[in-house]
């Protein structure tokens, strides 16, 4: 697995919306808009990287794995914030900022998972993304 | 009464609460799960048989078991305890033959080495859900 600037975004942005939403819940907030912009955000994230990387498909860009995998991740990555969103508002505690929180950090697992699929588990990687490896959901190896 | 009343304030019932939460985990491995069966079924499913039937196995379960936790009444709480006591001797049962006779599961599952490949989660998830459903039992 290559880390290359979408993996480190992702991976930011992700455990970053973990993070506040769980502090949120810790708090005993119920969602309000700091937790739900931080879950937007993850949101707003895939959409972009969805976008960018069809450009760089449709350019001289390449995919090492299966294009279909690597697009069933992005789309179950893009329904993971709507998914979570709506299952938090239909009980409005503080239980639902760990809800929106278990959704952060499932997406930033889902982009190692990308990442890897973009560049092929063979690639060079450094010794810091090994670490993330076991976590990865999913399709496994 | 009580209990309606209670329900008004803070929620304290089996679906509410941190079990909306525990459902959340149990969908995301649902999900997670069945991607994973569907992909291994699909593009491999002749290099272990066995271990992807397993995988396949491993979905239902967790799909199971988040269905019946999310839904109220004695019934489900019936499966979900049941789905559940199966997650755990599954991960149980395949995480010790796969330390112990790796051969016999040269590929990987949800269950494999305990469920390493995932955090150790689905150890956890059995656990945390059974005490859950013993807190949340009913009174009859």
């Amino acid at each position: 697995m290559t880390v290359d600037g979408w993996f480190i975004a992702g991976a930011i942005v992700g455990v970053a919306s973990t993070i506040v939403c769980f502090v949120a819940a810790v708090m005993k907030k119920k969602p309000n808009d700091i937790t739900i912009l931080a879950l937007a955000a993850v949101e707003l994230f895939i959409l972009v990287y969805a976008v960018a990387s069809a450009i760089r498909l449709a350019g001289p860009g390449s995919l090492v794995g299966e294009a279909w995998e690597f697009w069933g991740y992005m789309f179950t990555a893009a329904m993971l914030p709507v998914a979570g969103f709506y299952w938090a508002m239909m009980e409005r505690t503080h239980w639902s900022n760990y809800v929106m929180g278990a959704v952060g950090v499932t997406v930033a697992v889902m982009v190692a998972r990308m990442a890897q699929i973009w560049y092929g588990t063979a690639a060079q990687m450094p010794a810091a993304a090994h670490a993330l490896l076991p976590l990865q959901l999913g399709l496994g190896l | 009464m009580r209990t309606t009343e209670r329900a008004a304030t803070a929620p304290h019932g089996r679906t509410t609460g941190a079990g909306r939460l525990l459902i959340t985990v149990y969908a995301i491995f649902a999900v997670s799960a069945t991607a994973r069966a569907g992909y291994q079924i699909a593009t491999q499913f002749a290099d272990a048989p066995v271990a992807y039937l397993l995988s396949a196995f491993a979905a239902v379960v967790y799909i199971v078991a988040t269905i019946a936790l999310a839904k109220p009444g004695h019934r489900w709480a019936l499966v979900a305890t049941a789905a559940i006591c199966v997650e755990l001797l599954g991960v149980l049962v395949v995480g010790a033959l796969s330390v112990f006779d790796p051969a016999a599961f040269p590929h990987a599952t949800v269950w494999s080495m305990f469920g390493r490949g995932y955090g150790f989660v689905p150890l956890l998830l059995p656990i945390i859900g059974l005490i859950w459903l013993y807190r949340h039992r009913d009174a009859k």
